[in-house]
């Protein structure tokens, strides 16, 4: 069985050559017959892999423990559909499954396409399959999903690790490398067009669907790992800028700002270079995320492990393939140099410049500072830490700016808007943000980058039921219907733009929820049956400890009723459960009661089962439902840009794109149905934490170093139900607070202990350029992007008028039939 | 797949049905070898049978073509553009005009900008659409000419030219093609060579071919 594996890899690998080979020999001497074979060759890796999947996935259901992946991953207690996707539970089968979803993703772009770029198909092929030789040769030589165990076969395995025993972490990582591994397949694209020379739209129009397809996947993927933070780990937040989490994060900055400049080249034709460099860019981060995730150059909670020789074989691989890349870029330069003009600055084509500058800019601060203690360590020798505190901080402003520029954008006319043009456009969304703006302060809101949060939104939204309502009513006066049916021809005809909008207003839902961040609540308590913590408008009385078990695990339930103004409004039983063979890693069953303005949130972290007391940490996080719908929303929004040409004609569509939809939403579907809310529906005495404290907590990393520590400031970390490293340097703090100490005292006294890692926000002239270095950085950016943009306003507009050569009155008439006919 | 690339015409068996019917069986004998098992290893099993199955039939589909004894086909590979893809062309630049016409309705482009953005979006059209029309017309008449070459010669393969194509021809309004068709291969009545229709002395042996039968 074992070997039977390891020998698919390995033909998997040479398969992968021969494709390669074949495919580059047959596009370099115009055969057929090679191409094809090249062709058929890249097929036969993916049935490769899919009996490969096959053997290991049989392994685990069989519970063969002579393999160590499946003794580590897999136990035979364990339900089968955790056996099953304890396939990617690890590294080695994780990277198995990424060449699997490659091969099928490759296979159907090259099935799809196979017509229509027939010059592009063989470096396609070559691209990709040597994506997946990299991929397999690092399995073969150094993480061979198939290894067994030389002497003693175990007779049983170790399970898998509790915490990923639920719904959100069997479908969390698929989803990421759906993202991550569509994200080659544009990558592919674009290389072939570089190196065949075809440099016009046409790979743009075959990567769009796929790109969108990578993006949905690569969000939904990231909303879903926020959902399991939120849910299962039990600390009361979804994202704590944790480095794995801010590798997903980057190639969705760049894929986003591509999406958006591709739509520049198909208007106007500008920008290619950029295109293209933003496509390998977006590859190149997919690699780098992997390459962090599993190298253990930064301390994460999702790292691996560290593993120099896998580090070493990314970075070799990374380079060349940069080198690779961007060498035919300057080698294509003289033809991907075409004639650009920018008419004005107030133009859809100089906010789409911002939309990608912006993007940009946020991709290269997240990726500055999370390398920037590796970076510090290399040149002080110190090692700090750069923490969720800093990271909150210095994004808000260019989120604030994201968020405005997703309304100004569609208000600007392509080439150049005109004052009266601007006043007509500008009105109605503005006076939607001041009334916003008006109301938040009106009701006491008074921190500012949340009020500006909502006034911005107000804009957004503003700006987005304007666009609805008058192409509505521009398309009921050309087709002489009424609004509804307007409005649904209004989104048929125009799908991605539309769509586009809907997921616009995802985005603003998304905001909203992150500025509900703002006003959270927080509250600990020691309670004894019959005792009662207060926070907010809510009181929570604690009754009772119940301790179960069910053959698998022990659980031990606070039952508890929550009560506002004396009426009771739900009961809420936060448990902790000891899974067997883990009962050192017990994991957090989370209690929440949601609603749309805010989330009840309680947390059992400690419990004394013979007093019956429970200690509980509870949170009210308003606006965090926002959050979710707004992933929903996105899906949705997302689903309809991607809908073939043809759909809401009630006609069928061509099948390969309507077969390609239906897959992507039928797959959302079973992803995202059985997601509704999982969490527990349904527990002091006193810890009444003064704001100082709240505020020292934020900003003092945790540094108890356990395993799986991932240095998070004490009050925040994702590990804290289960890990009391903490305890310690609360102590500490509680007792620096007694002495009364000021914040800047205890803060010194801290890094005279632990050194300077201890500090979320890093202090000190070198380390200020954590921000300094990314703002100045963009501000550089933004420079660059004036002085070009000027320079191509005053060159004169070459060829312009040259492409209207008079018409055929013949040919006119029949192209004006052929487009009425369209509508 | 295969049928693609297959030259002489199989009534019978292709080689990925072979190669499925081998998975069916294959998997009944091991399901059946394993019925001792649990129900989702045996389903497993009929995968993994399944997926060697397929991977035989993307190894045909990868050593075939070598063996196939297929001229080169450079001009259709570097040229690239097939019919079917300038027809997608077309249709994509004519949602862009419509689309610009709507951003003019909403105001997004001036009366201007659009004049010149969709004067050049149709010129683009137009030219497309010349080419597809010349591209049909040459074709036509490279097959009429074929058609009517073999169709004289080709008495000896016993086949007549039966090509609906040819025949469509015929109605079509092409002045140049009734022309063409209307005049049928000259042989030589003295060397019995087959000679160019407008051809006045035969190219083999000079006679004139004036005077016919």
């Amino acid at each position: 069985m074992s070997s039977l594996g390891y020998y698919l890899l390995l033909a998997a690998f040479v398969v992968g050559a021969y494709a390669t080979a074949m495919s580059v020999a047959g596009a370099r001497r115009r055969s057929r017959p090679l191409i094809e074979s090249g062709i058929g060759a890249f097929y036969l890796l993916a049935a490769i892999m899919t009996a490969a999947s096959s053997v290991i996935v049989y392994a685990f259901l069989t519970g063969d423990y002579s393999i160590r992946y499946v003794q580590r991953y897999s136990d035979s207690a364990q339900p089968l559909f955790y056996k099953l996707t304890s396939y990617w539970g690890g590294l080695d089968g994780s990277i198995m499954f990424w060449v699997f979803l490659l091969s099928l993703f490759g296979s159907a772009a090259i099935y799809i396409n196979r017509e229509r770029h027939r010059e592009l198909i063989p470096y396609i092929v070559a691209i990709i399959s040597t994506v997946e030789m990299f991929f397999l040769l690092l399995m073969i030589v150094h993480n061979n999903p198939f290894e067994t165990y030389l002497t003693e076969n175990p007779t049983d395995g170790a399970g898998l690790n509790p915490l990923l025993q639920n719904f959100y972490m069997v479908i969390h990582p698929p989803t990421m490398y759906l993202g991550f591994v569509g994200l080659t397949i544009p990558y592919a694209f674009g290389m072939a067009a570089l190196i065949t020379g075809y440099l016009d739209d046409s790979w743009l129009r075959a990567v769009r669907r796929w790109t969108m397809v990578a993006w949905l996947f690569l969000s939904i993927g990231l909303g879903l790992g926020m959902i399991w933070a939120y849910e299962e780990l039990g600390w009361g937040g979804y994202w704590m800028w944790d480095p794995v989490e801010n590798a997903g994060l980057l190639p969705w900055f760049t894929a986003t700002a591509f999406l958006h400049s591709v739509m520049v080249q198909e208007r106007r034709g500008m920008l290619r270079m950029w295109n293209v460099s933003l496509v390998i860019l977006t590859f190149f981060l997919t690699l780098f995320g992997t390459f962090m995730t599993r190298s253990g150059i930064v301390q994460s909670v999702h790292s691996f492990g560290q593993d120099p020789v896998l580090s070493r074989m990314f970075t070799i691989f990374m380079v060349s393939m940069l080198i690779f890349s961007f060498g035919f870029v300057i080698y294509r330069m003289p033809l991907l140099r075409a004639r650009n003009e920018l008419d004005s600055w107030l133009s859809r084509e100089a906010a789409f410049l911002f939309n990608n500058w912006i993007l940009l800019f946020c991709a290269g601060f997240v990726l500055f500072a999370t390398m920037f203690p590796t970076l510090s360590e290399a040149v002080t020798g110190e090692r700090i830490t750069v923490g969720p505190p800093f990271f909150n901080q210095w994004m808000i402003p260019i989120g604030l700016a994201m968020l405005v520029l997703t309304g100004i954008g569609p208000l600007l006319a392509w080439r150049k808007s005109t004052l009266i043009n601007l006043r007509d456009q500008f009105v109605f969304p503005i006076l939607c943000g001041l009334l916003v703006g008006g109301t938040t302060v009106a009701l006491g809101v008074r921190i500012w980058s949340s009020g500006l949060c909502f006034a911005f939104s107000g804009f957004v939204i503003g700006t987005i039921t304007q666009e609805f309502w008058r192409g509505a009513r521009v398309r009921q006066h050309t087709t002489g219907t009424d609004l509804l049916t307007a409005l649904i021809g209004l989104v048929g005809r125009n799908k991605r733009r539309y769509g586009g909008y809907i997921i616009h207003v995802a985005i603003v839902l998304l905001f909203l929820g992150f500025a509900g961040s703002g006003f959270k609540l927080e509250e600990s308590a020691l309670l004894t049956p019959g005792q009662e913590a207060r926070i907010g408008s809510y009181v929570i009385r604690h009754n009772s400890l119940s301790v179960t078990d069910d053959g698998r695990k022990q659980m031990i339930t606070a039952d508890m009723t929550v009560l506002r103004d004396g009426v009771e409004l739900t009961k809420m039983y936060p448990a902790r459960w000891f899974f067997r063979k883990h009962e050192d890693q017990p994991t957090t069953e989370v209690a929440i009661r949601r609603t749309f303005a805010e989330d009840l949130y309680i947390v059992m972290p400690q419990f004394d089962a013979s007093q019956q007391s429970a200690n509980v940490e509870i949170t009210v996080n308003p606006l965090v439902n926002w959050v979710w719908l707004g992933f929903g929303l996105l899906a949705f929004g997302t689903l309809i840009a991607l809908l073939p040409e043809t759909a809401f004609a009630f006609a069928v569509g061509r099948v390969p794109d309507a077969a390609k939809t239906a897959t992507a939403s039928l797959l959302l579907l079973a992803i995202t149905l059985p997601a509704a809310v999982q969490a527990q529906d349904g527990a002091p005495g006193r810890t009444n934490k003064t704001v100082m404290q709240r505020d020292i907590e934020g900003k003092v990393i945790c540094m108890c170093g356990s395993v799986g520590c991932v240095r998070s400031p004490l009050n925040n970390c994702p590990m804290r139900p289960a890990c009391h490293g903490y305890d310690a340097q609360t102590a500490q703090l509680q007792k620096f607070l007694n002495e009364g100490k000021g914040q800047d005292d205890i803060l010194t006294a801290f890094v005279k202990e632990y050194g300077t890692a201890v500090l979320a926000i890093p202090q000190g002239r070198f380390n200020s350029l954590s921000w300094v270095l990314p703002y100045g950085l963009a501000g550089l950016g933004l420079l660059l992007l004036v002085a070009t943009a000027r320079r191509w306003s005053t060159q004169p507009s070459v060829g312009a008028a040259g492409g209207v050569d008079t018409l055929d009155p013949a040919l006119d008439a029949r192209l004006d039939d052929e487009l009425r006919d369209l509508d | 797949m295969s049928s693609e690339t297959s030259t002489e015409s199989q009534p019978s068996f292709e080689p990925w049905q072979l190669f499925t019917l081998a998975g069916l069986i294959g998997a009944t004998i091991a399901v059946f070898m394993a019925r001792g098992e649990s129900p989702a290893a045996v389903i497993m099993i009929s995968i993994t049978i399944f997926a060697a199955a397929g991977v035989g039939i993307a190894a045909l589909r990868t050593f075939l073509p070598l063996t196939q004894k297929t001229p080169s086909d450079g001009a259709r590979i570097v040229g690239g553009r097939t019919r079917a893809a300038l027809e997608r062309e077309k249709t994509l630049l004519l949602r862009s005009i419509k689309e610009l016409e709507f951003d003019r309705a909403m105001g997004k482009v001036s009366e201007k900008d659009f004049v010149e953005m969709s004067g050049r979006l149709r010129a683009r059209a137009a030219r497309l659409m010349r080419q597809l029309d010349a591209g049909a017309g040459y074709r036509n008449e490279i097959e009429r000419e074929i058609a009517k070459r073999i169709g004289d010669v080709g008495v000896i393969a016993g086949s007549t030219k039966q090509d609906p194509a040819y025949a469509a021809e015929r109605q079509s309004p092409d002045d140049v093609g009734r022309v063409l068709l209307s005049r049928p291969a000259t042989t030589c009545a003295s060397c019995n060579t087959s000679n160019d229709p407008d051809a006045r002395f035969c190219k083999h042996c000079g006679h004139s071919l004036e005077a016919r039968p």
